[in-house]
């Protein structure tokens, strides 16, 4: 996977699930790894889709905060408010596309064990993946 | 009796059975096992991998992985892009779904009559619902399993002023897990692969799995078989060829979405086929309360009301979605939406199914994937409102403090006497998160054949040997949760077929 591709996603899946006093965030939560799966184990479409929404996510910070910048260069707070506004934006294909990608973030994130404890819920068992060979 | 899972390439398949049934859901297992008990050999060829329970995920991740048809990707094109979800596995959606089991309402066989000139079917399919009852050990969900967000449903809807109920499903000692979108382990469900198939391979018949078909193969007017190739279950790449002969017919069972494109591609004509899809479009609203509902435990789906059936067409019921969902579900972003995920364990969802009119189409698209177009109308869009608002009051009703709408451009928020506000909530479906999970038509029933693809049997019109046995011969929204109806048509169907 090319790293830089990877970053943006990252970058904004961070953005959408930091890490607060309250609660680890997804940087906590195995983004990486998870990244890395979802990359071999999805469509190469849905593949398509997170990029096109990490990129919609640092392209847009011009419509939401009004900062004519990509949203990596925004400082922390300005980004906080993009991350939050850009998740109603009045374009709906934009909402979209950071739906599709907050939605692959809330898989990862939702599934950590760590997050998971802090509403009381038992860790997950591994997905065993397996099938009936014969 | 035989299993046949992926096959290499190079190891290609050649099989014959009596009856070659695709697909292994609802409509397709009651299919085969009828076929099977009237002594026929019958071949199931269904597009996903066996997964026992002990196969079965844990996460949604997954579930989308391992279960889902196409990771639940696929999308309605209309105005808004609502997914359409579906599983690819063997026992087919009954492995995701809540196993909410509700009798054919005796209006929808009388409409059938009126619109479409299908007669005789309701004591026929009355009658396999008892056996589908008995045989699947229905029951209401029990005491110990219900969960919080069900019992406030209950109380809610009781103080609201309107009749609601425990739900009956197909589920033998609910433990409460609520998990049933990821596959009942606890073997509680009682989903197709783990009765009605394995019964088929008991009485001596076949099951094909990982073996998406391409085609029906059709020689003159007559189908003979299915032709096809093997789909590994993890990487996805292609197999070996398999070609299944049909002695006496092939039973297409594969789904709203599949069974038109199949047909479509294998060069069946019929002016109706792939038209008159519908749906019960349905969203879901949240209610925040005072005390920890934790509506990850009790059954995925408790209660219901279909009170308002009739009028303004819409079911309501609880729906626990998984943690993972919520997340995304909520709206917003960064260190406000990690905020409003705090409240997690006080909230719950409760959702709403619409009857709607609105119509779409199905076509086979590129890389043989369904094409689905569909909307809702003005009518429709009412009425989705209207469901919106029984529900926020229903919430208020049972004592939760505020309500989440989930509706672009309004507030995040709602607190009991803003429930009004909703009355002007938009029209407009792009402002909704909305799923279609109960899907109807494509290969509709009806005498003419001209506005139907099969008669009442089932049988595809113009066709020798060719029956369709799923929810895409239904002409109508039903207004009920469809799987019983889907089984107990196609027991029927597959009784005419094996007395032909
Ligand atoms: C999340 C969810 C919850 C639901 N809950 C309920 C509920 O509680 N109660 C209820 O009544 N209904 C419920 N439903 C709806 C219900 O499950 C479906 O209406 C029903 O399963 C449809 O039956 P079917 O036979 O038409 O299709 P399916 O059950 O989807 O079966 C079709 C099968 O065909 C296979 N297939 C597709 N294409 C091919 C091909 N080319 N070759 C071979 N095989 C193929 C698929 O893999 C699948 O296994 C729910 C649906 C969802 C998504
Ligand atoms: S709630 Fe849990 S135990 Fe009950 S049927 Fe669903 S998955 Fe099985």
């Amino acid at each position: 996977m090319k790293a830089t591709v990877k970053s943006f996603i990252e970058h904004a899946m961070i953005a959408l699930y930091p890490r607060t006093d309250a609660l680890p965030g997804i940087e906590d939560a195995g983004i990486s790894e998870f990244l890395d799966r979802y990359r071999e184990e999805s469509t190469l479409l849905m593949w398509l889709g997170l990029i096109a929404g990490a990129f919609a996510f640092i392209a847009s910070p011009i419509l939401t905060v009004h900062w004519p910048l990509p949203s990596f260069l925004l400082p922390a707070r300005v980004l906080d408010e993009h991350a939050h506004r850009v998740t109603s934006s009045q374009l709906y294909l934009l909402r979209q596309a950071i739906f599709l990608i907050k939605l692959a973030a809330g898989l990862c994130w939702g599934a950590h064990p760590a997050v998971r404890a802090h509403f009381a819920m038992a860790p997950y068992a591994p997905d065993p993946g397996t099938w009936r060979a014969s | 009796m035989s299993h046949v899972a992926f096959r290499e390439r190079g190891e290609d398949l050649r099989l014959e059975a009596d009856y070659v049934v695709v697909g292994s859901g609802a409509g397709g297992a009651a299919a085969a096992v009828t076929l099977a008990r009237s002594g026929a050999e019958v071949a199931i060829i269904e597009a996903g991998a066996w997964r026992d329970p002990e196969d079965y995920p844990s996460s949604t991740y997954g579930a989308m992985r391992d279960l889902f048809d196409d990771w639940g990707t696929q999308l309605a094109r209309g105005r808004a892009l609502w997914p359409i979800v579906q599983a690819r596995t063997v026992g087919g959606t009954t492995v995701i779904n809540s196993a909410i089991c509700v009798r054919t309402p005796g209006d929808i066989f009388a409409q059938w009559q009126r619109e479409r000139g299908i007669e005789g079917l309701a004591e026929r399919v009355w009658a396999h619902q008892d056996t589908l009852e008995r045989e699947l050990r229905v029951e209401e969900v029990p005491e110990p399993a219900r969960g919080n967000s069900n019992r406030l449903a209950m109380l809610g809807a009781s103080r609201a002023g309107y009749d609601s109920h425990w739900i009956r499903r197909y589920v033998a000692g609910c433990e409460g897990t609520g998990q049933c979108l990821q596959g009942c382990k606890k073997t509680r469900k009682q989903s197709t692969n783990l009765n009605y198939v394995p019964e088929v391979l008991a009485r001596g018949g076949h099951v094909v799995s990982s073996a998406p078909v391409k085609r029906v193969a059709i020689e003159g007017r007559r189908a003979i078989g299915v032709r096809g190739r093997f789909e590994h279950p993890r990487t996805k790449a292609w197999g070996a060829d398999f070609f299944v002969r049909a002695r006496r017919a092939v039973v297409v069972a594969a789904s709203v979405t599949h069974s038109p494109a199949l047909l479509e591609r294998s060069g069946v004509r019929s002016p109706a086929l792939g038209k008159y899809f519908r749906a019960h479009p349905g969203t879901g609203v949240f209610g925040i309360y005072d005390e920890p509902v934790d509506t990850n435990t009790g059954a995925t789906q408790g209660w219901a009301s279909t009170a308002f059936r009739a009028d303004p067409g819409l079911k309501l019921e609880t729906l626990s979605i998984p943690f993972e969902m919520v997340a995304s579900r909520l709206s917003g972003g960064g260190a406000r939406l990690i905020e409003r995920l705090r409240e997690y364990r006080h909230l719950c969802m409760w959702c709403h199914a619409v009857r709607a009119e609105s119509v779409g189409t199905v076509r086979n698209g590129l890389f043989d994937k369904p094409v689905v177009r569909y909307g809702l109308d003005r009518e429709d869009m009412l009425r989705f409102r209207q469901g919106m608002i029984l529900l926020a009051k229903t919430h208020f009703a049972a004592g939760a403090k505020k309500i989440l709408p989930g509706i672009h451009g309004m507030p995040y928020e709602l607190g009991p006497d803003q429930v009004s506000l909703l009355e002007d909530a938009p029209l407009d479906p792009r402002a909704y998160i909305a799923i279609l999970s109960h899907l109807f038509g494509g290969c509709v029933m009806g005498t003419d054949p001209r506005d139907a693809v099969t008669d009442a049997r089932g049988r595809v019109h113009g066709y020798d040997g060719l029956v369709v046995a799923d929810a895409s011969v239904i002409p109508s929204n039903l207004g009920v949760n469809p799987q019983h109806t889907i089984m107990a048509l196609a027991m029927a169907f597959a009784e005419d077929l094996a007395s032909e």
